[in-house]
């Protein structure tokens, strides 16, 4: 059976964020909202400091605490281990986010348009004519589809004020048999993805022969992206920088 | 006899006549709900942004705030009201059935305005009541909680409510009023003969017998909507439940004494609370609290002796850090108003105005743990090195949450005048002495 999973090589991502980028750009996600989050750390007292980064994207866990508390099934694990949420179903209580160990759920606090990204308005008139009303906004139509056996919308859905969202693993990219755009757009391949129960796909044939480790492995989620090198982060890793933007 | 002239000649307990009191008091109520209403309008059209609420994780915030502390008090105190009136009935505790009215009352009140709270929380309310008709999942708390607090407490108390005043609903549809209709309503046919009587009091018992494992089973799950996760430092683990549960009786019973306060304050003449009931709210109150303290000195121990890892960081934002104020004021109210209630029990002195003052102490103790279990572990317990958040209520917040408050009292002021709210006959069916010595104190 088909079950998606990602590979990060921690020993080749050198913390550029292009994969952040490429992220915001496909999934059109509002400002502050990463469903791709590149941490960069570090660790140690000057002179003695070192940096990591730790790309983190949804771990789309096996056993994923968020699907499990989901109080109407909007929040669900399909049959090819993608996790998604219906961006029809979902009621906004939050629960799936306060109950992920890994901070990657993303609740939209406002109307999209209303002064994201410092766009001035979305629907301007002058930018309309400059842009041929085609950028910005940009929007991917894609993201409106309807995808996977279950037939729902749960690519991203347009980032309706009220509903959570999360990495999809580019679900409407994946469907169409491309990989997700952060894989895709990485530089130093640090990022590999595939079917994991395909011996023969990308990301079992990257990953035979390396040790890789999971986030929060304890936490008990199983969760399906595998880091190769670095560590797992601890308490003594400082972020760098937090994000500036904010709602 | 006395009482029956009195109730021919006009509606008991000031039901029906408004006063200039209570008229000032409905519209004070009417001003803050409304203002809660506006500010509802405002966040609603803007977004949850104009709250200080944000995500975890690289936002820093807290996801769950004020609103969900709000739904963990209101749900709690509900459970005291429904308690009291089925210990009251099972033990036929005579000192209490004068309050077991109003401790229905604060039941479904706080029942209405608790799950007002957890819609008011949802992005998406009306979508959020749609769903969790259509698609609602047996396997999350969030359900249990909802289902089981809301379909099965409310109900009983609901029922609870209604049976228990039908007798009274009787008496009073006889008397012409403005009323009359609503009265001949809620007696609907009932005529207090013997069976009825008999079969009400039966019907009366089994509830009470049924409803204090029902709610002993909703107000854990109420517990473990933060129990069961184990993605937060703080939450998971098996006494949220019973810590859950505990809470919920002193603050119930705390606002139950201030309720019951009041309404001997207002009933002037008509008033039936005597110092007996008081000094059983007291006892039981005191039983309540002592247990929450012991909770939270618990909790206290072991945030000190927490390891050095998420746990840590939690404790020092409690013990030290930006909620230190909180959790010292919780600790420091609730120990006053134990010393309050310990220092009556052992004089055998109960003063309705020191168990007021006690009571207040203790529920705002509650509310303040309630505060400290939703939001620390958001801000300061996360498993991945993301820096640490904060979270402090808007005035959008507060003025929703003073909306609810108002709403409340706005449900109990209006029945008030609609009903009495202290029972003018007992629903238990009474023995002949306790039939005389009922008239007697009338
Ligand atoms: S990482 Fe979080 S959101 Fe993603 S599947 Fe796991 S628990 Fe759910
Ligand atoms: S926010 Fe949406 S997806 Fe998450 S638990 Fe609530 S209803 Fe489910």
């Amino acid at each position: 059976m088909t079950k998606y999973s990602m590979a990060v090589d921690l020993d080749r991502c050198q913390g550029c964020r292009a994969c952040m980028t490429a992220c915001k750009i496909e999934n059109n996600t509002v400002q502050s909202n990463f469903w791709m989050y590149v941490f960069r750390f570090e660790e140690g007292a000057f002179p003695e400091t070192e940096m990591s980064f730790l790309p983190r994207p949804c771990q789309h866990c096996d056993n994923a605490p968020c699907a499990k508390v989901c109080p109407v099934g909007a929040r669900f694990k399909r049959e090819d281990g993608i996790v998604l949420t219906d961006a029809d179903r979902c009621i906004g209580c939050r629960y799936c986010e306060l109950a992920c160990p890994y901070g990657v759920n993303y609740y939209n606090w406002q109307k999209p348009e209303k002064g994201q990204y410092d766009v001035v308005d979305w629907h301007d008139e002058n930018i309309q004519t400059a842009t041929g009303g085609a950028i910005p906004p940009y929007r991917n139509p894609d993201l409106d589809g309807l995808y996977g056996e279950e037939q729902r919308r749960t690519a991203g859905g347009g980032h309706a004020k009220g509903i959570i969202e999360k990495c999809t693993f580019c679900v409407h990219r994946v469907e169409k048999g491309q990989l997700p755009s952060c894989v895709d757009t990485c530089p130093t391949d640090a990022l590999v993805f595939g079917d994991i129960d395909d011996a023969e796909s990308p990301i079992s044939l990257y990953l035979r022969g390396r040790s890789s480790w999971q986030l929060l492995e304890e936490a008990g989620t199983k969760p399906n992206v595998y880091y190769i090198g670095g560590k797992p982060p601890n308490k003594e890793l400082k972020e760098i920088e937090r994000p500036k933007v904010t709602v | 006899m006395a009482v029956e002239t009195r109730i021919d000649a006009e509606l008991p307990q000031g039901v029906g006549r408004l006063s200039t009191g209570w008229k000032v008091f409905i519209l004070a109520a009417l001003a803050v709900l409304g203002f809660g209403v506006f500010a509802y309008w405002y966040e609603s059209s803007n977004g949850m942004s104009v709250t200080s609420l944000r995500s975890t994780g690289t936002m820093g915030g807290a996801t769950w705030g004020l609103y969900v502390v709000m739904v963990e008090y209101f749900i709690g105190v509900s459970l005291a009201g429904v308690v009291i009136a089925s210990v009251s009935r099972v033990f036929r505790i005579v000192e209490l059935r004068p309050i077991v009215r109003i401790a229905e009352l604060l039941t479904v009140a706080s029942l209405m305005v608790g799950l007002l709270a957890v819609i008011i929380d949802l992005g998406q309310p009306i979508r959020g009541i749609k769903n969790m008709l259509l698609y609602a999942r047996p396997q999350s708390a969030f359900f249990g909680t909802l289902t089981l607090v809301a379909g099965g407490v409310f109900m009983t108390a609901l029922a609870y409510l209604f049976l228990g005043g039908r007798r009274d609903a009787a008496r009073l549809a006889g008397i012409p009023s403005r009323l009359q209709w609503f009265h001949r309503l809620w007696a609907s046919g009932y005529t207090d003969s013997v069976e009825e009587r008999e079969r009400h009091r039966r019907v009366m018992f089994w509830l009470s017998v049924g409803i204090v494992p029902l709610i002993v089973v909703a107000l854990s799950t109420e517990g473990l909507v933060f129990g069961v996760q184990v993605g937060r430092p703080g939450w998971f683990g098996s006494l949220q439940g019973p810590d859950f549960l505990v809470l919920a009786a002193a603050s119930g019973l705390a606002n139950l004494v201030v309720l019951s306060a009041i309404v001997r304050r207002s009933l002037g003449d008509w008033n039936r609370l005597d110092a007996d009931v008081f000094k059983w709210l007291g006892r039981f109150l005191l039983v309540a609290s002592a247990a929450a303290l012991y909770f939270m000195v618990v909790e206290l121990f072991t945030l000190l002796y927490a390891t050095p890892s998420n746990e840590r960081q939690l404790a020092d934002s409690l013990l030290k850090g930006p909620y230190a104020w909180i959790f010292w004021l919780s600790i420091g109210l609730m120990i006053l108003g134990l010393m309050l209630l310990i220092s009556q029990a052992a004089t055998a002195k109960w003063r309705i105005g020191t168990l007021v003052v006690a009571s207040v102490a203790i529920s705002t103790a509650a509310l303040a743990e309630r505060y400290l279990t939703v939001i620390p572990s958001q801000t300061h317990a996360s498993l991945l090195p993301y820096e640490t958040g904060s979270y402090f209520p808007t005035w959008v917040e507060f003025a929703v949450v003073a909306g609810l408050f108002a709403l409340g009292a706005l449900l109990i002021g209006l029945f008030m005048k609609a009903f009495p709210i202290i029972p003018i006959r007992d629903d238990i069916i009474p023995t002949p002495d306790e039939e005389v010595e009922a008239t007697a104190n009338a």
